[in-house]
């Protein structure tokens, strides 16, 4: 084969965003908090990031934690601590929170990553139980235990005060679309691959030379660092740190909403997060048992798309693909 | 010497699965390992490639000491293996399968570059598809490809961590006769045409006799004949092991 050819050929392997899918979204969340509120849309920002890291360990790397509250809910306390005693600005409580949370999954990896499965949910659920009960006694005289962490200082980007619930959501976008953009870069890569075929077959990955235990390490890491920015951002919309954000049921929040939207699809957490959180908000107004019609709801949803939302949208999609690729081969 | 093993040894319990077993391959040679069910060929295999600990006994490849390397770094040392039961990526491409393997030399944790643009990973993927025949399939999902077609795009896998030996753990398990002679065929080309040093385990008799260099014959996890061809099937004692066995894809 020459190099023109190969050229030809290499050029069909690519899967490139559509265009009209990038331009559909972009869309999408600038017009959101016209549409619905603004602190649900910006609710909605916030957790898409969350669950943007957390597919990159459950959808892409085939790894289930079942204590991401821990990054989540430390980026949150670190955010609102460094802002609230320490008084420093926006970025810096920003990078204190995502930081805290990465070394908190540096350790956590250390001592869990030869772990596999429901031995590795286990672990991580204990330890983000173990956060969650030295937040609400131990340090409670930092942390204010059970009232949460209240009296955070607001913050100012430049000269724009982030208070300003509008604001607020468009400095979040910009974020999210550049967590988009870099979430998109990682999956290309080399490593992204990587991730996938560890998610495929761990046995082959290290029969094709690769240190299959590094691979499970990064991606908890990486993952913790949406964790963190997520918790810090939702320091901000809030205004305060409930201790919730450390309790295993924001864990079981975000496993479901990525569930919901289809793992191991880039758009599956965004389109996860906003149908739970859009449903949450508007049962809830009619009715305080919310619960029993949005997990009635998610069943439906589940029944109609085994694989998620846009899982199975996906998935149609490929099998459409498929068939063509075959006829093809038939005829030609 | 490329390949060579000392009185090695694997015993799961009380079972001897491997004993004592001295095994030699020299560069560019094709040879194969044969023996009954249980007869301890795909123990072998996994002491070499460092997926088991040896009880006792060691490996040497280039003669360096490799009896207690892992798995992922025999890889990059140049030993490759494809298993009995197929293991690829299903539901990735074709390309992507071959390409995860090629890329594993070059760079891993580059979390920036986009794939795409190794393009001399890409253009090597290519040519290892045509070698295997899976370039007009190459957007394919892993998953649609028939059984055979798994078998090879799992020989391309190996191939792509560019080995010096090939361990091929009965790559024509489950296929056809018409299929089993196109693989026999290939691989005698990747060892005559690639010089690629290859371990081969087989039940099929008719393919070992004609391909390989020579063969080692194991019973009960130890070495019950060694040498060419011709030697082996003269050999009373593998007569008497493989008596009855049927096979007739080359005949």
């Amino acid at each position: 084969m020459d190099s023109i050819t190969k050229q030809e050929m290499l050029k069909d392997v690519e899967p490139r965003p559509r265009s009209t899918i990038v331009w559909a979204t972009a869309v999408a969340l600038i017009l959101l908090p016209l549409v619905i509120s603004t602190p649900l849309a910006t609710e909605i920002l916030v957790w898409s990031i969350f669950g943007l890291g957390f597919n990159l360990l459950l959808g892409y790397t085939g790894v289930l934690s079942f204590g991401h509250a821990a990054y989540f809910g430390l980026g949150a306390y670190t955010a609102g601590l460094t802002l609230r005693y320490w008084h420093v600005g926006l970025w810096t409580s920003l990078a204190m929170g995502i930081a805290a949370p990465m070394i908190l999954a540096c350790f956590i990896g250390l001592v869990a990553i030869r772990r596999r499965g429901v031995y590795f949910a286990m672990i991580s659920l204990a330890f983000g139980q173990m956060l969650y009960f030295l937040a609400l006694s131990p340090l409670k005289d930092i942390t204010r235990g059970e009232d949460g962490l209240t009296h955070i200082p607001s913050v100012n980007l430049f000269f724009i005060a982030l208070e300003k619930p509008r604001n607020l959501y468009y400095f979040i976008l910009a974020i999210t679309v550049l967590m988009l953009y870099m979430t998109w870069r990682i999956l290309q890569s080399p490593f992204g691959r990587l991730l996938q075929a560890f998610r495929e077959n761990e046995e082959r990955a290290k029969a094709c030379g690769y240190n299959t235990t590094l691979v499970k390490f990064f991606s908890l890491v990486l993952s913790a660092c949406y964790g963190g920015l997520a918790g810090s951002l939702n320091t901000l919309y809030l205004g305060y740190v409930p201790l919730t954000t450390l309790f295993w049921l924001t864990s079981g929040t975000i496993v479901m909403m990525t569930v919901l939207g289809g793992k191991g699809t880039f758009l599956g957490p965004l389109v996860g997060v906003a149908v739970f959180l859009f449903l949450q908000n508007t049962i809830s107004l009619f009715t305080p048992r919310w619960e029993l019609f949005v997990g009635a709801i998610f069943v439906m949803i589940i029944l109609l798309f085994p694989g998620g939302i846009m899982g199975t949208i996906q998935e149609k999609y490929l099998n459409r693909k498929m068939i063509r690729l075959q006829r093809k081969a038939a005829t030609g | 010497m490329i390949l060579r093993t000392e009185r090695i040894s694997k015993h799961f319990e009380a079972l001897r699965a491997v004993d004592q077993v001295d095994f030699t391959l020299k560069q560019g040679q094709l040879k194969s390992i044969i023996g009954p069910n249980g007869a301890g060929k795909t123990t072998l295999f996994n002491l070499i490639a460092g997926i088991y600990r040896a009880t006792s006994g060691k490996v040497f490849y280039k003669d360096r000491d490799i009896t207690r390397v892992p798995l992922y770094a025999t890889s990059r040392l140049g030993i490759t293996k494809t298993y009995q039961i197929t293991h690829i990526f299903p539901s990735l491409t074709v390309f992507e399968n071959v390409r995860i393997s090629a890329q594993c030399r070059r760079t891993s944790f580059n979390f920036w570059r986009t794939a795409h643009s190794l393009s001399a990973v890409n253009e090597r993927v290519l040519d290892i598809l045509e070698q295997v025949e899976l370039l007009e399939k190459r957007n394919w999902l892993a998953s649609t490809l028939s059984h055979g077609e798994r078998r090879y795009l799992e020989i391309g896998i190996a191939l792509a961590t560019e080995p010096e030996v090939l361990l091929l753990d009965e790559p024509t398990a489950g296929m056809s006769c018409a299929e089993t002679n196109l693989c026999a065929e290939l691989i005698q080309k990747l060892n005559k045409s690639l010089n690629l040093s290859i371990v081969l385990v087989e039940h099929d008799m008719t393919v070992v006799m004609a391909i390989s260099d020579e063969i080692l014959v194991l019973n009960e996890g130890r070495t019950l004949a060694q040498g060419t061809p011709r030697e082996v099937s003269d050999n009373e004692e593998v007569q008497r092991v493989y008596l009855g066995e049927d096979n007739a894809c080359l005949a």
